[in-house]
């Protein structure tokens, strides 16, 4: 009787269960490697192409930064930053890395395709030029533009002709939207689309 | 240290009474705290409850971009929570008001305009380890030895 007590106790008091029972933790949680976190430096050279500007969703949550010896480099905004992973992917040279992201889309082979589309209102443009003599890329190929936008070669972005702007060749556009910060009539819109793009080798 | 309050920081590090309060997200941050409830993070094995009681609360988790229907609320709320107490952002809303921080929109971030906030967790939404890990490093530091550092 007594002895099968003392083999009944110590079957379920054993010493682990007892210290389970009181001192029971879950395993330590580690982040797992597929998580996307905060992007981070994989240290190749930012060329400052700011298409990870372009494609963040959140407001001031990415910035490309002027270093002091002349380079430059993204950085993110925690608070800002919503970790969708969107700047991973659009940079064309790798800067970013987070989570899995790099290496899915060599796998995959997919990418992330900026293009630009010029709208000008003919209604409210009034041709004063100032988007044609802003414009950066106008500046690289005619350098002599004077006021008014008006010139005589057709290779230039975009240009006055007969009182109105035309848009002459938009796939040389950008996206920086000079144009539309020195429009006094918010005549001209700069639409960026961003596309994802499977296996682009196979398609060329 | 009196043995008293040895006893209480002993206490104290145990029972650790957590309140959240959303004033305007989108439901993203509430669902992550709610999941640390759930056995796979299982925040009551650290001795951390939740209540969501201000008047019996320790800490208040705040979640949301603070709209304008919580400007008469949310420091009445902060007041009711007895002393010690500290206020977390939980989320990138209450740092920034995010994707919700527009032109033309309502909302009045960040947080620590309204209410004092002792910690930030970034995220959109956190992870729960990250939650976790916020109360869990806090919680000491504002807890332990409370009434000889008040004198």
């Amino acid at each position: 009787m007594i002895g099968s007590i003392v083999s009944y106790i110590r079957e379920f008091a054993r010493r682990e269960w007892i210290h389970k029972f009181f001192f029971a933790k879950t395993a330590p949680l580690t982040t797992p490697v597929y998580s996307r976190g905060f992007p981070e430096l994989t240290g190749k050279t930012c060329t400052h192409a700011l298409f990870c500007m372009m494609a963040c969703p959140a407001p001031g949550a990415i910035e490309v930064i002027h270093l002091e010896d002349g380079g430059w480099e993204p950085r993110i905004h925690t608070g800002h930053c919503i970790r969708c992973g969107l700047c991973v992917e659009a940079c064309p040279n790798g800067v970013l890395y987070s989570g899995r992201i790099l290496e899915s889309m060599f796998y995959d082979n997919t990418m992330l395709s900026f293009s630009f589309r010029i709208d000008v209102d003919t209604d409210r443009c009034m041709g004063c030029g100032n988007c044609a003599v802003a414009c950066p890329v106008n500046k690289t190929i005619d350098a002599q533009m004077s006021h008014g936008g008006r010139a005589s070669t057709d290779e230039l972005l975009l240009k006055v002709s007969e009182g109105k702007c035309v848009v002459l060749h938009p796939e040389k556009c950008t996206g920086c939207k000079t144009c539309e910060q020195h429009c006094p009539n918010e005549a001209i819109r700069v639409a960026r689309l961003l596309e994802a793009v499977h296996a682009p080798e196979e398609e060329l | 240290m009196s043995i008293l309050q040895s006893f209480k920081n002993l206490v104290r590090s145990r029972s650790i009474h957590v309140a959240y309060v959303d004033v305007g997200s989108c439901n993203g941050c509430d669902i992550e705290v709610l999941a640390c409830l759930a056995p796979r993070y299982d925040i009551e094995q650290y001795g951390i409850y939740v209540h969501n009681n201000p008047r019996e609360a320790d800490i208040l988790l705040v979640i949301g971009a603070y709209t304008p229907g919580w400007e008469d609320k949310l420091q009445g709320l902060w007041e009711k929570i007895p002393d010690p107490k500290v206020a977390i952002a939980i989320g990138n809303c209450p740092i920034s008001g995010c994707v919700f921080n527009r032109p033309h929109s309502y909302v009045n971030p960040p947080v620590s305009k309204h209410i004092p906030i002792a910690a930030q967790v970034p995220g959109c939404p956190p992870r729960p380890t990250e939650i976790l890990q916020a109360v869990l490093s806090l919680a000491p530091e504002v807890f332990k030895d409370y009434e000889r550092r008040k004198r």
